[in-house]
């Protein structure tokens, strides 16, 4: 009887994480058609039976997508598991979005997924099944410097690039992690999907946050939060800066910096939330220069290479920002970063992503303190 | 030896040992045998004309071979998709047809999801349900049943045999109690066929006294989506599918005939079930004599108690359930966590748990069941790798740099 332990092939075995859309499937295709042995495991993280059936094709947490990412893997005729990861997922990723927006946040939940599942979990997932290298389906690329050490550069495609997830990665595994797509932009992989007859190469693109769906976050948050709490963060809208009481409001979740619509009144000039403040519940109004800030603090900071003070980075506010330069220094409780433009609408609970050259050199969450 | 489960691994490693015969069993060599004749098992048993008479014969032939089998009436056999279909039925029917006083129903806490989940249908519907304990020994609380038995108990439900862990539960004993209070009796056998020697007792299924047992085919070697229930005679019944008077108006909708004749082919070979048994047996000791001489920190759940001879249901601490599946799944051998599960998404086993296993510890479980086909060399491989992996996991958990403290 032949041996079973034998691994197939010198490449490496690479474990990657397949949520049942077309990047991640693109990723594991390729990884197949470089000669890596692949296998494949989908986190099962929210408990999909109370998601509405409707948002299956865009949202990341139906039983369909599940159905999606084993049908790709028997495609490419690779093994797949689906892991359990609710409890994680509750306790990491939904809890402390929740916990955000009630205390006058506005929470970045994708870095929680990175953080704590998908490169902590996932991580001792490869280790105990034996892999050398874990792969995901994001848009971001990991080159190699002259001192040969691995590093996590922005993606071709600069409109899905995101890197901006990944900056609480720790530096010590990077040279364990394979983004096979990050070179490539999105219709290119859309088209790599079709050659290969992938189920999932015309699904429509994931947006927005996976657990929450179609329903929008107001609606998570009233489903999962008992009411007599939520009642409890009802509060004042008022003008900023001179505390003119505006109006009442329903609750400080509903709102977040720089919201210009939905403010629950008509009013002769256009106004945005300012600013939110947890201790009062009151939500602070008025004019858009009031947006702009050049400074921007934060903590609990992460880096990938080091950082050197005084010196000038491109940094990303959120997701979407083009980014902007900015100097850092380093302050009480984490660093500053002084933008030389200034800056619309910082909003707490986001991250202050730092690249130099492309290059992810890391982050921290944005604060007001 | 023809197995059927060679080459049929998505990994495209051509040796697979499948230890996993509690969940499902490969179909019996001779089922490969007379596939070509199988395949021609067509025609409407409901029918007059010629082709009625092939499927009609397989259904009457299988149903009488399944009677002595069992030692009762071909009238007391009902065929239908499988053991959650009888178990259900079962419940319902006795719910239904209920005298008014009697209310309350009897159910072991370790029983199927198809019993389990039935009787909390019926808690709905104003059963009161007293679910019976078990201990980590496997064996069930009898005190509890006795003082819940009383003239309002309409049904007492308890497997022959868990399939997680193989505990054998005395079922003629809690029958006669079910009995003297007056309520009906069910054991869901579905770990009974092929697994226990059932012939040593000359009245075979007739020394348990049972109103109701439920079988299933596909975890004696033959196909699935047939289930079989033994029913006594003038017991309570209610079909759950109503139809063209199939099965003597018991059960509606054309016969699954091409499984019934898979099993009928299959009930064959229990003439032999002493050896497999006996071999099982022998097998299953060494593999657990092997694997708690050789791996620290490992327990056998319910060992204490009666068990099936071929399941072995295992804690191994420090070492996580689901990773400890797929590196065996990798290296090509089929075990499982617990129950097989739909989603293929392992949760703490609710068995495990109800038999007072902590959640870590039924985290860090692992089922192996062992069948007709297992061999002394599967084992011993099997062992070598279990070993292997055990120290692997093991290492990683100690020295892994795991932030997940941080969070949970």
């Amino acid at each position: 009887m032949p041996s079973l332990n034998e691994k197939k092939n010198s490449k490496g075995r690479v474990l990657v994480a397949m949520s049942g859309g077309v990047d991640s499937s693109v990723a594991a295709a390729l990884l197949v058609e470089q000669g890596y042995e692949v296998i494949g495991a989908t986190m099962q993280v929210w408990d999909y039976t109370s998601c509405d059936i409707t948002e299956g094709s865009g949202t990341c947490c139906s039983s369909l997508d599940v159905d999606d990412a084993r049908s790709v893997a028997d495609k490419l005729n690779i093994p797949f598991y689906v892991l359990n990861c609710e409890a994680k997922f509750k306790a990491s990723v939904i809890d402390p979005f929740i916990k955000a927006y009630l205390n006058a946040q506005t929470p970045l939940p994708c870095v929680n997924c990175n953080t704590y599942l998908k490169f902590d979990h996932l991580i001792k997932k490869m280790k105990e099944l034996d892999c050398d290298y874990l792969s995901t389906g994001h848009y971001a690329q990991i080159v190699t410097n002259e001192k040969g050490q691995a590093q996590i550069k922005t993606s071709t495609d600069d409109w899905k690039d995101q890197t901006y997830f990944l900056f609480t990665i720790d530096p010590e595994i990077v040279p364990k992690l394979l983004f096979p797509i990050g070179h490539l932009k999105k219709p290119q992989v859309r088209e790599i999907a079709e050659a290969k007859g992938l189920v999932v190469a015309k699904k429509k693109d994931s947006t927005g946050i996976c657990f929450v769906g179609a329903k929008g976050y107001e609606q998570f948050i009233k489903e999962n939060v008992a009411a007599d709490i939520l009642a409890s963060k009802k509060g004042q809208i008022k003008r900023f800066p001179s505390g003119e009481v505006m109006g009442a409001h329903e609750g400080i979740h509903l709102y977040t910096i720089g919201q210009g619509k939905g403010l629950g009144m008509t009013y002769h000039e256009k106004l945005f939330v300012i600013s939110i403040k947890a201790e009062d519940n009151s939500v602070w109004v008025g004019e858009e220069k009031y947006l702009l800030k050049d400074e921007v603090n934060i903590i609990e900071p992460q880096w990938l290479t080091e950082i050197e003070e005084g010196a000038e980075y491109q940094v990303k506010i959120r997701y979407q920002h083009q980014g902007s330069a900015a100097v850092i220094s380093k302050t009480e409780n984490g660093y500053k970063l002084k933008f030389k433009e200034a800056q619309r609408a910082v909003t707490p609970g986001q991250a202050a992503v730092l690249y130099k050259n492309q290059q992810l050199v890391g982050g921290g969450w944005i604060t007001l303190n | 030896m023809n197995d059927p489960l060679q080459n049929q691994s998505l990994t495209s490693r051509n040796v697979r040992i499948y230890l996993d015969h509690n969940a499902t069993t490969p179909p019996a060599p001779v089922l490969a045998a007379r596939w070509s004749e199988l395949l021609f098992v067509t025609g409407n048993p409901s029918s007059i004309h010629n082709e009625s008479r092939m499927p009609k014969a397989w259904l009457r032939e299988t149903r009488q071979k399944f009677a002595n089998y069992l030692n009762c009436s071909p009238l007391e056999i009902i065929f239908n998709s499988g053991a959650s279909e009888g178990n259900s039925s079962i419940l319902k029917s006795a719910w239904q047809l209920r005298n008014q006083n009697r209310n309350e129903i009897i159910v072991s806490q370790v029983e199927h999801p198809s019993v389990i989940k039935t009787a909390e249908h019926l808690q709905a519907q104003g059963a009161i349900v007293h679910w019976v304990p078990v201990d980590r020994a496997g064996l069930i609380d009898l005190d509890f049943i006795k003082n819940k038995l009383s003239e309002k108990t309409l049904l007492v439900s308890v497997m022959f045999a868990n399939n997680e862990t193989g505990s054998i539960f005395p079922i003629k004993e809690i029958a006669a109690l079910a009995h003297q209070a007056g309520a009906l009796m069910h054991a869901d056998c579905v770990q009974l066929l092929g697994k226990y020697n059932l012939e040593q007792h000359p009245e075979k299924l007739k020394i348990f006294d049972l109103d109701y047992a439920t079988f299933s085919a596909h975890k004696f070697y033959a196909l699935a989506g047939t289930g079989v229930v033994f029913i006594k005679k003038n017991s309570p019944w209610v079909p759950l599918v109503h139809g063209g008077g199939q099965e003597r108006g018991r059960r509606g909708g054309t016969e699954n005939v091409l499984g019934i004749a898979s099993l009928g082919i299959v009930l064959d070979e229990l003439k032999a079930a002493k050896v497999h048994v006996d071999e099982m047996l022998r097998l299953r000791n060494l593999l657990e004599s092997s694997i708690l001489a050789r791996i620290d920190g490992c327990t056998i759940t319910a060992a204490e108690g009666a068990r099936l001879a071929n399941t072995s249901s295992l804690v191994m601490t420090n070492v996580d359930g689901e990773t400890l599946l797929m590196s065996l799944d990798l290296k090509g051998f089929s075990v499982s966590t617990g129950a097989a599960c739909s989603s293929g998404n392992p949760e703490p086993s609710p068995v495990l748990l109800a038999m007072g296993l902590s959640r870590i510890e039924a985290q860090s479980s692992l089922r192996i069941s062992l069948g007709w086909q297992t061999t002394e060399e599967q084992i011993i491989l099997f062992v070598n790798t279990l070993v292997e992996v055990v120290a692997k996991l093991r290492e990683i958990n100690l020295t892994g740099k795991d932030l997940t403290h941080a969070v949970s």
